[in-house]
């Protein structure tokens, strides 16, 4: 048996404001070369666990109780907890982008900690992202200047660079592809001493690298239960905002089962042209080009998924859709009529028709906003719904994506990830778009709640809504018609389980469908 | 365990003494302007505070003359305050033509020195009119700065983008996304202008460009009781402990009203 280095014993941690649990009392022991995976449910308090663990709770939130021993000295809060974990901790968080300073260069951010010659820094800040499959010219870049998976991974190499004793990873893959992700997975088990804490919602992760689990799912306030659980028929779909209104905005509720193979229902009924993109040229801000020539038939219905190594463009691609940077080449038709490429000259039925469910569940809600109000906000815009029946249709669809009614009255902050991001997929539908343009929806979701969001959309698109996203989660590709592969700035088809190893070779003349 | 929560505390005792501030000559013991025993008499039983240069009873004059001070400068900060925010979003939010024009004009006012800026004001309008004049120019583009360069960052977020792209107007974005999200840094700055006005106010009054004897005001017993020190030195300390408890309690309350809005507490 390994030595013992860290023990947590009765860690507790509570709202300031009403004294509600956040994290109940939790018991952790971590040996020397030890990796333990938390796992539990969206809202059970993970990300918690590992701040209280650190001492950096956010504002609003305390330790009640608990000790945490470092080699048998007890770490205490305040001074010593703060040099404890300079001293001994690497931490990545959940929203790596955000902590990124946006104005250091790669190289400064990975090689801060770094004593030596500026040559010396260079070549090891290259190891480090070498081990970890990013490329040598990524050093000299910002950090605003980085997609999701890359800033994720950045922030992975500022953590591994110190060699830290204790390191704390919370979900370090969720922007991920498979093959990076076993960089990670290598990079973690290249560790010869020391102890890393794992939060992570990812099954590969925790089958590769953990000698055990501590599973945190007991259901608490706010909380769905971490199983798997039917969405009535009667709150999904039309039934959001059936309130009198005869708009044909509204559809019809489908009584259909939701366990219906991924296809079937979407191959019936009629399968209208609902956005059609012919030969986008997506670029970086400086002009490089990410993506040429991309053409994309989103038939009502109809489930594309955009997967490819991170830092291909599969995010600009989305936000040239929907209008946020235009491209520079290429025309979107939405219903077949022309739809122009900046957002801010469609007008309000056409931005209605597209929405896009952003990647970072952090900066997606406005901090001042309360999740009911943010939910309902698009209903009082695009659908003029009064004030009661659009606080009506706000619970049901965060009933519909797992969200207990009493997270309506919080604002984001004292949200978990998880639960951030399916709030704002919830307001993205209620938007009650046609084409919904999802950006790693998943990402943050422990596997009962991805799968009670994704049960959702496959009968939202039995009504006739169309998807694309962009995911690293095979769990959403596997619900995809078709999955599209994104590499050397082309999309090209993959095959059905999402690997285009074999077939893009081939593929790749003929260009996506 | 019970913690003392300032957040809840300091709102509650600024709007308190505010209010007292405010309400001023009908809670005086005394008449505020009538002698009433030997200048300078030391602390009492009948005067807790004792008497000022005139023998009139100093507990009753500075119950009563905070309200003229306090009143100029909530006037004077919430001037400065709403302009600023205005010109702030107006120019964080289209920061390529209004941003440049606003830029400029707040250069152009910093420019020039505050307290110069005052004196002049004061020999031309009345003493309140330039307290509240030189409060905005003065501080309206030290507001509009701060608020324009974080909406530089909000700008960018994801929720603005949504709201966009729901088809929200320019108006309404700016009014219901942009300003709520930037309500905390306003609140902070909300308390550094009450805070500036206040001195402002208070300089031009003991310079004598405010209230004239034999009114009641904090900023005029500062000025009248100095010779006195030695004396009575309660007759100088209330006003300025006074003075001093009001700036504390006003950037507390800002500071905790902008957690309370930014979902923090």
């Amino acid at each position: 048996m390994s030595r013992e280095l860290l023990v947590v014993t009765g860690l507790t941690v509570r709202r300031a404001a009403h004294g509600e649990v956040v994290l109940p009392a939790t018991d952790l022991r971590l040996g020397s070369g030890e990796v333990v995976a938390v796992t539990g449910a969206s809202g059970s308090g993970k990300s918690s666990l590992l701040h209280a663990l650190l001492d950096t709770l956010p504002t609003g939130l305390y330790r009640a109780a608990g000790t945490v021993r470092w080699r048998g000295q007890p770490v205490l809060q305040g001074r010593s907890a703060r040099r404890w974990r300079r001293a001994r901790c690497g931490y990545v968080g959940q929203d790596p982008a955000l902590a990124l300073n946006p104005l250091w260069s790669v190289e400064r951010l990975v090689g801060e900690q770094f004593t030596g010659s500026r040559m010396d820094r260079g070549r090891q800040v290259r190891e480090v992202l070498d081990l970890l499959g990013l490329p040598d010219e990524l050093a000299r870049r910002r950090g605003s200047d980085l997609s999701g998976g890359q800033a994720q991974r950045v922030a992975l190499a500022r953590a591994l660079a110190t060699q830290p004793d204790v390191l704390l990873l919370d979900e370090p893959t969720s922007a991920l592809d498979e093959s990076t992700r076993r960089r990670v997975v290598e990079a973690v088990r290249a560790r010869r001493d020391g102890c890393t804490l794992l939060v992570t919602h990812d099954p590969y992760l925790v089958s590769a690298l953990a000698d055990r689990v501590v599973d945190l799912t007991s259901p608490l306030a706010g909380t769905t239960p971490g199983v798997r659980r039917p969405v009535a028929p009667t709150s999904t779909t039309g039934g959001f905002v059936a309130t009198g209104r005869t708009s044909a905005a509204v559809r019809p509720a489908d009584p259909g089962p939701a366990d219906q193979p991924p296809d079937a229902g979407a191959g019936s009924g009629d399968r209208t042209l609902r956005l059609a993109v012919r030969g986008l040229r997506v670029t970086r801000p400086d002009g490089a080009p990410l993506v040429e020539n991309v053409h994309l038939d989103l038939t009502s219905g109809s489930w594309i998924a955009v997967i490819g190594p991170s830092g291909s463009g599969k995010t600009s691609l989305l936000h040239a859709i929907v209008g946020r940077r235009p491209a520079g080449h290429g025309q979107l038709l939405l219903g077949g009529r022309p739809l122009p490429a900046d957002v801010r000259q469609r007008d309000r039925d056409q931005r209605r028709a597209v929405q896009l469910v952003g990647q970072h569940p952090a900066g997606e809600l406005n901090p001042a906003h309360r999740v009911g109000n943010a939910v309902a906000r698009p209903l009082a815009v695009l659908h003029g719904l009064g004030r009661r029946d659009r606080t009506g249709a706000a619970l049901r669809l965060l009933d519909a994506v797992g969200l207990a009614a009493e997270l309506a009255r919080r604002r984001p902050r004292a949200l978990s990830g998880g639960q951030r991001q399916r709030v704002a997929l919830a307001r993205a539908l209620a938007a009650q778009p046609d084409v919904l343009l999802l950006d790693e929806p998943t990402s943050a979701l422990d596997p009962a709640s991805a799968g009670t969001v994704l049960d959702l959309l496959e009968r939202l698109r039995a009504d006739g809504l169309a998807i694309l996203s962009v995911t690293h989660d095979p769990a959403v590709a596997a619900r995809a018609d078709q999955v599209l592969h994104l590499r050397d700035h082309q999309l090209v088809a993959a095959d059905a389980n999402g690997s285009p190893t074999d077939t893009d070779n081939r593929m790749e003349e003929s260009g996506a469908r | 365990m019970t913690r003392i929560r300032w957040g809840t505390v300091a709102p509650v005792a600024a709007v308190t003494v505010v209010g007292l501030a405010l309400l001023g000559r009908r809670l005086a013991p005394h008449d505020p302007e009538q002698p009433l025993a030997v200048p300078w008499s030391a602390p009492s039983g009948r005067l807790p505070l004792g008497a000022d240069a005139l023998g009139r009873d100093v507990l009753s004059r500075v119950v009563a003359g905070g309200a003229n001070l306090l009143g100029v400068a909530l006037a004077a900060a919430a001037a400065a305050l709403m302009i600023g925010v205005a010109l702030g979003l107006l120019a964080g939010w289209w920061p390529t033509r209004a941003g440049r024009v606003v830029h400029w004009l707040g250069d152009l006012l910093l420019a020039v020195p505050a307290l110069i800026l005052a004196l002049v004001l004061a020999v031309a309008l009345p003493g309140a009119a330039a307290v509240v004049v030189a409060s905005v120019l003065s501080g309206a583009p030290l507001t509009a700065r701060v608020v324009a360069a974080q909406c530089g960052t909000v700008r960018d977020s994801g929720y603005l983008h949504a709201a966009v792209e729901r088809g929200e107007g320019g108006p309404a974005v700016v009014v219901r996304e942009l300003l709520p999200a930037l309500s905390g840094l306003v609140a902070a700055d909300a308390g550094l202008r009450l805070i500036t006005a206040l001195q402002l106010a208070t300089m031009l009054a003991v310079l004598g460009f405010g209230p004239q004897p034999p009114d009641a005001d904090w900023a005029l017993m500062l000025s009248e009781n100095l010779p006195g020190a030695a004396l009575n030195p309660a007759a100088l300390l209330a006003p300025a402990v006074l003075l001093a408890l009001c700036a504390l309690l006003f950037a507390a309350a800002a500071r905790a009203a902008g957690r309370r809005l930014e979902g923090v507490a």
